[in-house]
C-alpha cells in the first residue's frame, strides 16, 4: 500500500529545507521566510483527514524541530508549530466541501490565508508571551517578514501543489477516489 | 442525520485529542521527538553547508597568482603584528597569575577556543540563532559563549551531538550583562528590536545618569565578565541614550556589528577546569 501521508510529508520536507536555504541567504538582508500555510493546505485540502493530519503533524515536527523551544513564564511551550499547524488543517478540512478545492487557485488562496492566521499566532507565541514587550520596529520587522512569506508562497505554491500531485500520481494513489474518502 | 452531524465534528474531536495527547505528552518523549526530527533533517542542513564550503574552495581557486602573492603579503604583514601581540599578552597572563598567586586570588576560568563552521542562519523577528557543525562530539556545553574577530556572536542555546544552536546577541532571547569601555558599573544588554532589511540591534537598559553618549563618538558596550563571557569582548555601539521613565537610568538602542549576519565561522570558547 503507499503510504499518502509520506509522500505529502516528504514533499513538504523538500519545501521546508529549500526555505531553511532560502532564509540562510537571506539572513544578512533582514527578511525571512514563514509558509506554514503552504505546508499544510495540500494535505488538509486534497487528503482525507487521517493521511492528511499524520503529513500535516509530522511536517509540524520537524518545524518545531529546529526552532527555539518558547518559554512563557519559565516554561517551555513543546511543538507551537505542531498545535497552529494541526489547528490550521482541521479548520480547512472543515471547510474544504464548500469551495472548488482542486483548483490551484482556491489552493493558492487557502495558503495565503492559512499563513496569515498561523504567522500572528507564532509572533504572539514567540513576542508576545517569551520575549521583552514588542516595540514599534519589532512589529514592523514581523509585518515585512509577513509580506515577504506571503510573495514567496504566490509564486511558490502552484509549483509545490504540482510537486505533491504528481509525487501522488508517480505513486500510483488517485485522488479523485481520495476527495470521496472522509478518514 | 445525527451521523453526519459526528462526521461534522469528527476533525475537531481528532484535534482536541490530538492537542490533549500532547499536552500531557512527558518532556521526555517531546525532547526525544525534537531530537529525532532534528536528525532527520540534519544531513541535509550540513550537506547544504558543505556545499557551500564546496563553492568558497572553487570561488578561492579562481583568484589570480597575482592576488593570492599580494594576499600572502599582507597575511605576512598582519601575523607580524599579531606575533608581537601574543607575546604581549603571553607576559601579561604571566603577570596575572604572579600576581594572583601574590595575593591569594581566584584564577579567571580558562577557555580552549573550539572553531565551528556555520552551518544555518536562522534570522527571523521572532529569534536569531546560527546552527554550528560541532556539538557534544568537540564538549561543547550549554551556555558556552561564542565569539567571532569582531566581538561577541552569542551563547550556545542547544548541544546535539553533531551541531549546536547558538542564540545570537541580536536575539530577544539573549540577556548579557555589560559595561561600557573605560567603565566598571554594569548595565543590562537585551537582544531585540530587528528592523526589517537593516542590521539588527540591541538594548541597553540600566545606565548610570553621568554615562552620555553622541552619534560623533559612540561608546563600546563590551562584556562585564559576570556570567559566561570573559570581559572586555565588544557587544556594540552606543551612539544615544535616553533617560528611563523613572529618571534614575538611561536606556539606549546598541548598534551591533553587520559582520553577524553574514557570519560563516565562529569560535566557541570551552571552559577549562580549574588548575
Amino acid at each position: 500500500m503507499y503510504r499518502r501521508w509520506l509522500i505529502v510529508f516528504a514533499a513538504s520536507l523538500l519545501l521546508w529545507s529549500i526555505v531553511c536555504q532560502v532564509n540562510h541567504y537571506l539572513a544578512p538582508y533582514g527578511a525571512y521566510l514563514s509558509v506554514g500555510g503552504l505546508l499544510v493546505t495540500f494535505a488538509a485540502l486534497r487528503l482525507n483527514l487521517r493521511n492528511g493530519l499524520t503529513a500535516t503533524i509530522l511536517i509540524a515536527l520537524a518545524v518545531d524541530s529546529l526552532e527555539p523551544v518558547p518559554a512563557v513564564a519559565n516554561h517551555l511551550i513543546f511543538g507551537p508549530h505542531l498545535l497552529l499547524f494541526a489547528t490550521a488543517h482541521v479548520l480547512i478540512f472543515h471547510l474544504r466541501n464548500r469551495f472548488p478545492r482542486e483548483e490551484t487557485l482556491f489552493g493558492l488562496g487557502t495558503a495565503l490565508l492559512a499563513n496569515l492566521a498561523i504567522f500572528p499566532g507564532l509572533s504572539f507565541l514567540y513576542v508576545e508571551l517569551a520575549a521583552p514587550p514588542a516595540s514599534g520596529t519589532a512589529s514592523l520587522r514581523l509585518l515585512a517578514d509577513l509580506g515577504w512569506s506571503q510573495l514567496f508562497i504566490l509564486i511558490a505554491a502552484p509549483w509545490f501543489f504540482s510537486l505533491q500531485e504528481r509525487a501522488l500520481e508517480l505513486a500510483h494513489v488517485e485522488l479523485a477516489e481520495e476527495d470521496n474518502r472522509f478518514y | 442525520m445525527s451521523s453526519k452531524r459526528f462526521d461534522q465534528a469528527r476533525p475537531f474531536l481528532s484535534l482536541g485529542i490530538i492537542v490533549l495527547a500532547w499536552l500531557l505528552l512527558p518532556v521526555g518523549v517531546k525532547s526525544f521527538l525534537r531530537v529525532t526530527f532534528f536528525e532527520l533533517q540534519a544531513p541535509v542542513q550540513v550537506t547544504a553547508s558543505y556545499v557551500r564550503d564546496l563553492q568558497e574552495f572553487w570561488a578561492d581557486r579562481s583568484h589570480s597568482k597575482d592576488e593570492l602573492i599580494e594576499a600572502a603579503h599582507q597575511l605576512r604583514h598582519a601575523y607580524a603584528g599579531y606575533e608581537f601581540q601574543a607575546q604581549q599578552a603571553e607576559a601579561q597572563q604571566a603577570e596575572i597569575a604572579r600576581l594572583e598567586g601574590l595575593l591569594r586570588l581566584p584564577s579567571n576560568p580558562k577557555y580552549r577556543f573550539e572553531p565551528a563552521r556555520v552551518c544555518r542562519r536562522d534570522l527571523s523577528g521572532w529569534w536569531q540563532q546560527l546552527t554550528i557543525r560541532k556539538g557534544s562530539n568537540y564538549d561543547l556545553t550549554v551556555g558556552a559563549p561564542v565569539v567571532y574577530s569582531g566581538g561577541v556572536v552569542g551563547r550556545v542555546r542547544e548541544v546535539r551531538l553533531y551541531e549546536a544552536d547558538v542564540d545570537l546577541v541580536s536575539s530577544p532571547r539573549l540577556r548579557l550583562a555589560a559595561t561600557f569601555e573605560n567603565d566598571t558599573r554594569p548595565v543590562s544588554y537585551q537582544g531585540g528590536n530587528n528592523p526589517p532589511l537593516a542590521p539588527a540591534r540591541g538594548i541597553v537598559e540600566f545606565v548610570p545618569p553621568d554615562i552620555v553618549a553622541y552619534s560623533s563618538t559612540p561608546l563600546r558596550l563590551v562584556t562585564s565578565g559576570l556570567g559566561e563571557f570573559p570581559p572586555g569582548l565588544t557587544i556594540g555601539y552606543v551612539q544615544r541614550l535616553e533617560t528611563s521613565p523613572d529618571g534614575l537610568f538611561q536606556s539606549g538602542e546598541v548598534s551591533l556589528d553587520r559582520r553577524l549576519t553574514e557570519l560563516t565561522e565562529v569560535t566557541v570558547l570551552v571552559q577549562l577546569p580549574p588548575d
